[in-house]
C-alpha cells in the first residue's frame, strides 16, 4: 500500500528492536541516501521533541522559565554534541582501525537517538494529565530512553567498526576525552578570532581618528 | 472571578497597549512606590512592590522627656503594649507607654540591703507577669527584678562540667519561656544559647550553629605542621546574633552568616523552621560583592508565625510568614525619615514596627499602609484557617500587587475547598506550588473522568472494535503483498 513506509517507518523500528541485525543492515545492505535522509530526520524530530519539550510539558514535570527558553539554543544543543561525536569519533577510529566510515558513524548515531524521540514526544502530553505521584513514572522513561541509546551507540559503534566490546567501550571512553579537547580548541580559536578582530579594528579606529 | 477575568483580558490587553504607547505614563504611576519596596520572584528576580510600611514618626531621648539615649541595645514591647528601651550607656531602662509617654526608670535595684546598678547591659526581657531580666553584661551576670523592681535573683559565674575552667559569662541578649526558664545568648559561647533554670542553675547549651569553614583554608590545615595549625585560627561554628521568642515557646534565632542564618529552635535544640518560600528566609538574594550580604542583628516573631529579620548592612526589616513566604519589606540605610545609621532593635507594638537606631539613639515608628494591612490580615487568617476571609483578602492583595506570588496559592486553596478545581490549578500554577497544583488536578481529573464516564467508555470501545476490523480488513486485502521484513 505504501511502498515508502517499509524503509523509512518500519526499518527505524527494526532497528531499535534488534539493533545487532539492524546495524548490519545500515552498514552493508542499505543504501546510503536513505540512510542519511532517515538521520536528518531523526536529528530535526529530536530537536522538534527538545523544544516542544520545553514548551509544552506539564507543570509538574518540568518548570521553564519563559525568558530563559530559545528555541534555536535547543536545536544547537542536538546537533552539536552529534557533530563532535562523529568527528571525534571518526578521527579516533581511523587511528585505531576502525573500518567506519564517517558517513556510517554519522547515521549509525543518529539512528540511536530514536528511542529519544519515540519515548520523550508521547510524554510531552502524557505529562499535562499527571499527578505529583506519577511523575516518578516520567522520570523513570526518560531514564529508560537515555539507557537504551546509551546501549544502541554501543552496539551500533561496535558493528559499524567491527570492534571486540571492550575495544568499543575504550574508544567511547577516549571519544569523549576528545570531544572535550574539541571544545577546548574551538573555544581558543574563538577567543583569539575575537581578539584579532578587536585588535584589527582597534587599528583602524586609530588611523581613523588621527587622520 | 476568573471567568470575569478572562472577559475582561481583551480590554485589559487593548489598555496595555495604549500604556506602552504612553511608555512614561506606565512608569509614572509606580513611581511613588519606591525602589525601597520589593519582592523576589519564583524566578530570583526583584520585581516592584507596594509599600506595606511607611515610617509615620521618631522618638529620640530627648523627645520622650529622658535625656539623649546613649548607645540604646536593646528594645522590648509587653503583652499589654509597654514599651521598654534599654539604654546601655547610661545603664538604665525607660518604661513607655504605647503613646511613648515615659512612665518610670529603672537604673538600680536593692540587692543585699545595699543598692546596685547595671554596667553597659546589653539585652533585657519582659515575662507575661511583667517581671524584667536583664543582661547586665558590664557585670557580667543576669539580674531577674519582679514587676515592682525587687530582685528575684542573680545568675553569675554558671557553674558546670560542659563549660571550660575560666569561662568569662558575658550574657547579651535573654529570653525567658512560660516555664520561667531562661535562655541567654553569650559573648564568646560556639555551643549556642545557655539555658537555666528557673531557679537559676546553668542546665545546658541548646541549638548551637554548625561549623563552616572554606575547603581551602582545611586543605592549609591538612599540610601543616602541629605547631603550624595551633596558630592557625581554629575552624568554630558561628556565634548567634538575637534571639526571640513567640507564645508557644519555640526560640528564633538570628546568626551572622549570610545565609542559613534564620532558626526556629523547638525544646531540643533542633531547627524547625519551615523554609516553603521560593526562597529561604534570609534576607536579600540578589545583591552586589561590594555592598556583601546581608548581616542580621535582630528578630521578631509576632502572632501568626509572622517574623521580621533585621539587615544591618543595608538597614531593612524583612518579613515572613509562618511558612517561610517573603511578605514585604522596608527601611534602608540613609538620613531621612524611616531609614537608620546603625539599626541594632526591631520590636513590633500591635501592628506598627519600631526600630531602635543605636548611633543616633532613636526609635522609628513604622505604620502599616493599606497593602500592609490586607496583607497581614490575609495571612493571619490564612494561619487560623478562615479559608473564605483569606480568599477575600489574598484577592485584595492581588488587586494591589499582582506580583506576590505564593497569595494566589492561598487562593488556590480556598478554591480547592470550594471545590473549584480547575480554578485552583490555574492559582495554583501562577504561585509555582507544584504540591497544591497535584491535589487540585487529582481532583479534577477525577470530576472529569466521572462526569464523562459514559462518554469516555462509549468512545473506547468503539475504537476498540474499529481497531479490530480495520486490522482484519487490511490483512485480508493486502495480506499477500505484505511479506513481514525479519522472515
Amino acid at each position: 500500500m505504501f511502498p515508502w513506509k517499509r524503509e523509512l517507518v518500519n526499518y527505524p523500528f527494526y532497528l531499535i528492536m534488534h539493533p545487532f541485525n539492524g546495524y548490519w543492515d545500515l552498514k552493508y545492505e542499505r543504501s546510503k541516501k536513505t540512510n542519511l535522509i532517515l538521520s536528518f530526520a531523526i536529528l530535526f524530530l529530536l530537536a522538534l521533541t527538545n523544544i516542544l519539550q520545553t514548551q509544552y510539558s506539564g507543570f509538574l514535570v518540568q518548570v521553564v522559565n519563559p525568558d530563559n527558553m530559545n528555541s534555536l539554543m535547543e536545536i544547537v544543543y542536538v546537533v552539536v554534541p552529534v557533530l563532535f561525536w562523529c568527528v571525534a569519533n571518526w578521527s579516533l577510529t581511523t587511528l585505531m582501525d576502525g573500518e567506519g566510515k564517517f558517513e556510517e558513524i554519522f547515521t549509525s548515531t543518529c539512528f540511536a537517538l530514536i528511542p529519544l524521540v519515540v519515548i520523550n514526544f508521547p510524554w510531552i502530553w502524557l505529562s499535562n494529565v499527571i499527578s505529583l505521584q506519577e511523575t516518578s513514572f516520567f522520570r523513570f522513561s526518560g531514564s529508560v530512553a537515555v539507557a537504551w541509546f546509551l546501549f544502541l551507540m554501543f552496539v551500533g559503534n561496535m558493528t559499524v567498526h567491527q570492534y571486540s566490546p571492550m575495544k568499543t567501550i575504550a574508544t567511547g571512553i577516549l571519544t569523549i576525552v576528545a570531544m572535550g579537547f574539541m571544545a577546548f580548541l574551538c573555544m581558543l580559536f574563538f577567543s583569539l578570532m575575537q581578539q584579532i578582530v578587536a585588535f584589527v579594528s582597534i587599528i583602524y579606529q586609530e588611523i581613523v581618528l588621527r587622520s | 472571578m476568573l471567568k470575569r477575568i478572562a472577559h475582561l483580558r481583551g480590554c485589559l490587553l487593548l489598555a496595555i497597549c495604549c500604556l506602552l504607547g504612553l511608555g512614561a505614563g506606565g512608569t509614572l504611576v509606580h513611581a511613588n512606590d519606591g525602589a525601597s519596596s520589593y519582592n523576589y520572584s519564583y524566578w530570583g528576580d526583584t520585581v516592584a512592590a507596594p509599600r506595606a510600611y511607611e515610617a509615620t514618626s521618631l522618638y529620640n531621648g530627648a523627645k520622650l522627656g529622658a535625656g539623649q539615649l546613649k548607645n540604646p541595645a536593646d528594645l522590648f514591647v509587653t503583652a499589654d503594649q509597654q514599651l521598654y528601651v534599654l539604654d546601655s550607656g547610661n545603664n538604665r531602662i525607660l518604661v513607655l507607654d504605647r503613646q511613648f509617654k515615659l512612665l518610670r526608670v529603672i537604673d538600680s535595684f536593692q540587692r543585699d540591703g545595699k543598692q546596685e546598678s547595671f554596667l553597659n547591659p546589653q539585652g533585657l526581657f519582659v515575662t507575661d507577669r511583667q517581671e524584667l531580666i536583664v543582661a547586665d553584661t558590664g557585670n557580667k551576670r543576669i539580674v531577674h527584678l519582679d514587676q515592682d523592681g525587687r530582685l528575684v535573683k542573680v545568675i553569675d559565674s554558671p557553674k558546670s562540667e560542659l563549660l571550660a575552667e575560666g569561662f568569662k559569662f558575658e550574657p547579651v541578649r535573654v529570653v525567658a519561656d512560660k516555664a520561667q526558664r531562661i535562655y541567654a545568648m553569650a559573648a564568646g559561647v560556639y555551643d549556642g544559647f545557655m539555658e537555666f533554670s528557673a531557679s537559676g542553675d546553668f542546665t545546658s547549651f541548646i541549638g548551637a550553629n554548625r561549623v563552616n569553614f572554606d575547603p581551602t583554608d582545611y586543605l592549609w590545615k591538612m599540610l601543616s605542621t602541629r605547631q603550624q595549625r595551633s596558630q592557625m585560627v581554629m575552624f568554630t561554628p558561628t556565634e548567634f546574633t538575637n534571639l526571640d521568642i513567640n507564645d508557644e515557646g519555640f526560640l528564633y534565632a538570628t546568626n551572622g552568616q549570610a545565609s542559613d542564618n534564620v532558626k526556629k529552635l523547638n525544646a531540643q535544640g533542633s531547627d524547625i523552621l519551615r523554609r516553603e518560600g521560593y526562597f529561604p528566609p534570609e534576607g536579600d538574594i540578589r545583591f552586589t560583592s561590594l555592598d556583601g550580604p546581608t548581616r542580621l542583628v535582630d528578630i521578631d516573631v509576632a502572632d501568626s508565625e509572622i517574623f521580621a529579620i533585621l539587615d544591618a548592612t543595608r538597614g531593612r526589616i524583612f518579613t515572613y510568614n509562618g511558612d517561610g513566604h517573603f511578605m514585604y519589606v522596608f527601611g534602608g540605610i540613609g538620613n531621612q525619615l524611616g531609614e537608620f545609621n546603625t539599626p541594632v532593635a526591631i520590636e513590633r507594638l500591635g501592628d506598627d514596627y519600631l526600630v531602635l537606631d543605636q548611633a543616633l539613639g532613636e526609635i522609628t515608628v513604622f505604620q502599616s499602609t493599606e497593602y500592609g494591612r490586607t496583607l497581614n490580615e490575609a495571612v493571619r487568617s490564612y494561619y487560623k484557617g478562615e479559608e473564605e476571609k483569606a480568599y477575600e483578602l489574598f484577592q485584595q492583595t492581588i488587586n494591589m500587587n499582582a506580583n506576590l506570588e505564593f497569595a494566589y496559592s492561598g487562593i488556590g486553596k480556598a478554591l480547592l475547598r470550594q471545590g473549584e478545581y480547575g480554578d485552583a490549578m490555574r492559582y495554583f500554577k501562577q504561585s509555582m506550588d507544584q504540591k497544591g497544583y497535584s491535589k487540585a488536578f487529582l481532583l479534577y481529573r477525577k470530576q472529569v473522568l466521572r462526569e464523562h464516564f459514559t462518554a469516555i467508555m462509549t468512545g473506547v470501545a468503539v475504537l476498540a472494535v474499529a481497531l479490530v476490523l480495520l486490522r482484519r480488513y487490511l490483512k485480508h486485502k493486502g495480506g499477500k503483498k505484505n511479506v513481514p521484513m525479519e522472515a
